[in-house]
């Protein structure tokens, strides 16, 4: 079973994407948490921890991303979760590369069919023991 | 991440919440695992209170309300959502109400999916509830999916049983009749502020009376917190009632053979799944898993 944290840090408060990919992973058989909108990064790293979750889903719209996704990592590291990150959300490419150096799995912009992140997150998975 | 059985135990006693988390996924996975790591570790007696009702009456901003009232206390969470029947897939939504507490040192909240269960509770409902005694705290409450009339399992888990109702939960009717009414300990009408909550109190009052029963009935209101006070003094009273005269040790006791009953039910379940129904009929399949049973035991 896959256990997925859909988590909305920062500001903006559209979440309509959060929760359709929320919705959607669900329909694949994972058992998805969402934290709701406006956590702080601190909020998300804790109950990504208390929840035991294989995967934290970041949404984010605002522009906020790098300062926010890298502060994630950074308190995940420090808690030693090897949690995979997945990021969604407004992400002009050059940020999404440097975000992916970071360790961010995979980034997705606007338009992803929603199968792909599906079939990406089931593959990471595919070979681990979960 | 891999932990070794003794890195969890000592994680745990060293109070570290990661370890603890990954005992909760072993119930999840693993019941005979985590009942066999829960028995290596010291249990501190906690008040188990459920917190039942239907979807939508509020049982996690109670919660959240209580929560925003116990900071001198360690307070563990077990929140319960369904599982697709379909897909096995689940939306665990219910921390949502609870999230302003999710840095909170001295609360644990962790989310359940039914996975399959019915009754409104998950499969490894009593192993939580062991687990999160051996981690030291106060009370744990546990929220059942939002609940139908019938859905009365709680009542064998829970030290203490909550009905949540909603003002406009329907007539005196739906409160003569059995199941769910039946196993409160407290009923809380929540969402006061709802000119038709009144009503519905001192129906359930009357009711109550006509049947003798002498069952508290608190009015709260989860965003301004009104009543919560009170239904926290309750509680406690009642939970120190409880381990003086000796009612909580019976409970317990009735749990436990509640607890193996649980656990063989699944064995059984997981054995039906194992027949293959193509040439038998109804009889032939209860003796073919009669024989299986058997064979297992």
């Amino acid at each position: 079973m896959i256990k997925v944290l859909v988590a909305k840090p920062g500001l903006d408060g559209h979440d309509r994407g959060a929760k359709i990919i929320a919705r959607a992973l669900r329909d694949a058989g994972m058992e998805v948490i969402y934290t709701g909108i406006r956590q702080t990064p601190e909020q998300i790293v804790q109950t990504a921890i208390d929840e035991d979750v294989d995967v934290v889903g970041i949404s984010i719209l605002s522009g906020a991303h790098m300062k926010l996704v890298p502060r994630i990592l950074e308190l995940l590291k420090n808690n030693n979760s090897d949690v995979a990150v997945f990021v969604g959300g407004i992400i002009p490419e050059e940020d999404a590369m440097e975000l992916k150096k970071s360790g961010v799995v995979e980034v997705y912009g606007p338009g992803t069919p929603i199968s792909e992140v599906v079939e990406r997150i089931k593959g990471y998975f595919e070979h681990a023991n979960v | 991440m891999q932990m070794s059985e003794s890195q969890i135990l000592d994680g745990i006693r060293s109070g570290n919440r990661k370890y603890f988390a990954k005992l909760l996924s072993i119930c999840e996975d693993d019941p005979a695992k985590a009942n066999h790591l829960i028995s290596n570790l010291e249990k501190h007696t906690a008040h188990l209170i459920g917190i039942t009702g239907s979807p939508g009456v509020g049982k996690s901003s109670i919660i959240n309300a209580i929560l925003d009232k116990s900071d001198d206390k360690r307070l563990g969470i077990i929140a319960i959502d369904p599982s697709s029947p379909f897909t096995g897939g689940a939306l665990l939504g219910d921390r949502i109400r609870m999230q302003s507490h999710a840095t909170s040192k001295n609360f644990f909240i962790r989310s359940f999916a039914s996975r399959g269960t019915v009754g409104g509770l998950s499969p490894s409902i009593f192993e939580a509830c062991d687990a999160f005694e051996t981690f030291g705290v106060d009370s744990v409450f546990i929220e059942t999916v939002g609940v139908g009339q019938s859905d009365v399992e709680i009542a064998n888990v829970a030290d203490t049983v909550i009905v949540l109702l909603s003002p406009d939960g329907g007539d005196e009717i739906q409160m003569m009749k059995a199941g769910l009414m039946e196993i409160a300990d407290i009923f809380v009408i929540n969402k006061s502020d709802n000119p038709l909550s009144k009503g519905l109190f001192s129906k359930l009052k009357n009711i109550l009376e006509m049947s003798k029963k002498d069952i508290p009935i608190f009015l709260t209101n989860s965003i301004t917190g009104d009543g919560i006070d009170n239904l926290i003094k309750t509680l406690e009273k009642r939970f120190s009632l409880m381990l003086e005269n000796g009612s909580l040790a019976e409970k317990r006791k009735k749990r436990v053979v509640k607890h193996a009953q649980a656990i063989l039910r699944k064995k059984i379940d997981r054995i039906f799944e194992t027949i293959n129904a193509d040439r038998l009929n109804i009889e032939e399949i209860e003796k073919e898993a009669i024989r299986k049973i058997c064979n297992k035991l």
